[in-house]
């Protein structure tokens, strides 16, 4: 048995919605009692081993984004245990740190940065993600100037230089046109060669049957199942149908 | 058990709060006795002093300096001082003389452009009416200076050890995780900035050539708003409302240049967390990094406005002198200042939608009141001025550097040094709060 890479224990994740709260509420003085709390993730507990790629589904609003972004540390559970095994996690998401008033190239580096990465580091690998992004002469550019492709296509090819240990993957696989996804795909599954452990949220079960070891399947912030790729896909294949 | 230690930290902060009444109540009422009184006369170029003890200022009616070595005296100001050198408690020009003096026969006394001259073969005496001996009478009796800096001392030790007592009971409370102490968060937050200092400095630059990348004026816009800003209260204040000061454009902009870094650092960091919520919902960032970063982008249009202020002084020809170090100390203590209130305003304005607007209120009332247009000692009437001094950082601040700078003066060491102290515990509290906090940030934006 490999070694195991992420760990969860008992993870609950609780909201509460203060999000518009005035200065006349916090002041009286049950306003913070009467935000509604939202359980996002109740009680989920499992273990990744190294190299393997896991896919997480469920339904809208089941909290798998959640788990996703409290395993990559940007936010703190409330209850339980996150035990990362001292590996780097980072989260591939779309347009970190973007100023549309900025350059491509300066974005870039910018959000290459912010992801942990070096500043020389980036730098060396400037022309792969020019390249990678295919926006031409549009990198020198300001981003506000691009098209919604062009946007997503330049995030996705800064996150995909990122080499960490253990990867965090939410829907960012539809990007694009026609051509560049088949290119994310042939990145990801290099990627996916390579010793890496990948966490994958996706709708797409297709992907998820290409790509995945095992599968998680949480619905309403509950673990429902967790096992092999074709089994816990066609359970939920059903639970999904009309 | 929990139940009991709960009650015990409650009893313990009232304690704290008791004993902070009990001491401010000692420094109000305690009867000090009457203290001595340096009198220090500015001529051109030199300065003369003599002491006035607190006894003759009691049983005297009639208060007399007395320069009895000097045979002529050209008076350009009188300052007044108790025991701490560098704070002035009261200034008087020399065209305010004749409202405190009154004419001797003796010696021969004359009007110039430069100050007021004086004359006497006997050396000189300068001889005070009933008001000026009232006034001196007063500033050596009263020592409310003195006390508003010991119960400011007073007040942070309080906060001192109440935040002590506070650490005890989070590190020792359920819910503790990742919460180690002053050390590990000073420990922590150094290895922060170390870690992203390049981003920092990178993130920085890149908004400032968003910033400026669709105008036509391009990075002279960062020279243009103070200096017209400046022009502006130059109007208003020097000419339509006829202040008299020196300078009074440099006087103006050296001071606008401070606030407006300390200005828009608060009110950005109200935003902070919203502004970028990109960053914060998709990746972790310790925050404090987002607050120095903007900090920097502060820092950077500071410095680009001393080619305005650079040629000012020259133009202005405004004598600088070695005292112009202290200027360092000055900004030290802004650029701490903002950065720890910075933290706390950025936690609570996470939570809090409105306070936006009522840190916004305030600093523009702080504006009005730290003396960015005139000179809080002088300008203002005989409590407010050293009460404001004492309890308006910003003022502390702005008059300092504006002395060192100007005048080259020392003014207001030991209120600096008390505040940058307050500052420095701020930024404690504030790094605290922040770390305790961040994670909580991204369920709420």
């Amino acid at each position: 048995m490999s070694k195991v890479a992420l760990e969860l224990k008992h993870v609950s994740i609780n909201y509460k919605d203060l999000s518009h709260m005035s200065l006349h509420q916090s002041l009286a003085k049950d306003g913070v009692k009467k935000a509604n709390i939202v359980h996002a993730v109740r009680d989920i507990s499992f273990s990744v081993n190294q190299g393997e790629i896991l896919g997480i589904v469920g339904r809208n609003g089941s909290g798998k984004s959640t788990l996703l972004r409290s395993i990559a540390g940007i936010f703190q559970p409330d209850e339980g245990i996150i035990d990362t095994k001292g590996n780097r996690v980072s989260l591939m998401a779309i347009g970190i740190g973007f100023n549309s008033n900025n350059t491509g190239r300066e974005n870039i580096l910018k959000s290459g940065m912010l992801l942990g990465c070096d500043l020389n580091y980036v730098k060396a690998h400037m022309e792969e993600i020019i390249e990678f992004s295919e926006l031409g002469d549009f990198i020198d550019r300001p981003v506000r100037t691009y098209s919604s492709g062009m946007y997503s296509k330049l995030s996705f090819a800064v996150t995909a230089i990122l080499d960490t240990d253990i990867m965090l993957v939410d829907e960012v696989l539809s990007v694009g046109d026609e051509r560049f996804r088949k290119k994310s795909y042939k990145k990801m599954e290099e990627l996916m060669l390579s010793d890496r452990t990948v966490l994958i949220v996706s709708h797409a079960t297709d992907t998820l049957k290409k790509f995945c070891n095992k599968i998680l399947w949480i619905n309403d912030g509950q673990y429902i199942m967790l096992g092999e790729t074709e089994e816990v896909l066609n359970e939920y294949d059903k639970f999904m149908q009309l | 058990m929990k139940e009991k230690k709960i009650k015990k930290y409650k009893v313990y902060r009232y304690l704290i709060i008791l004993l902070f009444l009990i001491g401010g109540a000692l420094i109000a009422l305690y009867p000090f006795r009457n203290q001595d009184l340096t009198i220090e006369i500015i001529t051109n170029g030199e300065k003369i002093s003599t002491v006035l003890s607190s006894g003759y200022v009691s049983d005297n009616d009639k208060i007399c300096f007395d320069f009895s070595h000097v045979k002529q005296l050209e008076v350009k100001e009188i300052r007044i001082y108790r025991q701490i050198k560098s704070i002035c408690l009261q200034r008087i020009h020399y065209g305010e003389l004749p409202n405190y003096m009154q004419n001797s026969e003796s010696s021969y006394f004359e009007w110039t452009t430069n100050g007021a001259t004086f004359i006497d073969e006997n050396g000189v005496h300068i001889v005070m009416n009933d008001v000026g001996s009232e006034l001196i009478k007063s500033l050596s009796s009263s020592v409310l200076l003195e006390r508003i800096l010991m119960a400011e001392l007073w007040m942070m030790f309080c906060v001192v050890i109440l935040s002590v007592g506070e650490m005890h009971r989070e590190k020792t409370s359920e819910n503790s995780y990742r919460n180690f102490g002053l050390v590990f968060e000073a420990k922590r937050f150094f290895a922060d900035m170390k870690k992203y200092w390049s981003y920092m400095l990178f993130s920085a630059k890149a908004d400032l050539r968003a910033e400026v990348a669709n105008s036509y004026l391009n990075r002279l816009w960062w020279l243009l708003e103070p200096f017209f800003n400046m022009l502006v209260y130059v109007v208003v204040f020097g000419h339509v409302l006829g202040r008299s000061i020196e300078n009074y454009a440099t006087f103006t902009f050296s001071a606008l240049l401070m606030w407006n870094f300390f200005n828009k650092t608060l009110n950005y960091s109200v935003k902070l967390i919203r502004n970028n919520r990109d960053i914060v919902t998709k990746v972790y960032v310790p925050k404090c990094v987002l607050l120095v970063s903007n900090m920097i982008l502060n820092f950077y249009k500071l410095l680009f406005s001393l080619i305005v202020l650079i040629p000012m002084l020259l133009i202005f020809r405004v004598h600088i002198g070695i005292n112009i170090i202290w200027i360092v100390p000055a900004y030290i203590m802004m650029i701490l200042l903002s950065f720890g209130l910075g933290m706390i305003f950025l936690h609570f304005g996470v939570y809090i939608d409105d306070l936006s607007y009522a840190v916004g209120i305030l600093l523009q009332m702080l504006m009005f009141l730290s003396g960015i247009f005139y000179e809080v000692l002088t300008s203002l009437t005989a409590p407010l001025n050293m009460i404001m001094i004492c309890l308006n950082p910003a003022a502390v601040f702005i008059d300092t550097m504006r002395n060192a700078l100007l005048y080259n003066r020392v003014v207001n060491l030991p209120i600096l040094g008390i505040w940058t102290l307050g500052a420095i515990i701020l930024c404690c509290v504030g790094v605290h709060i922040v770390y305790k906090n961040e994670n909580g940030y991204v369920k709420v934006v």
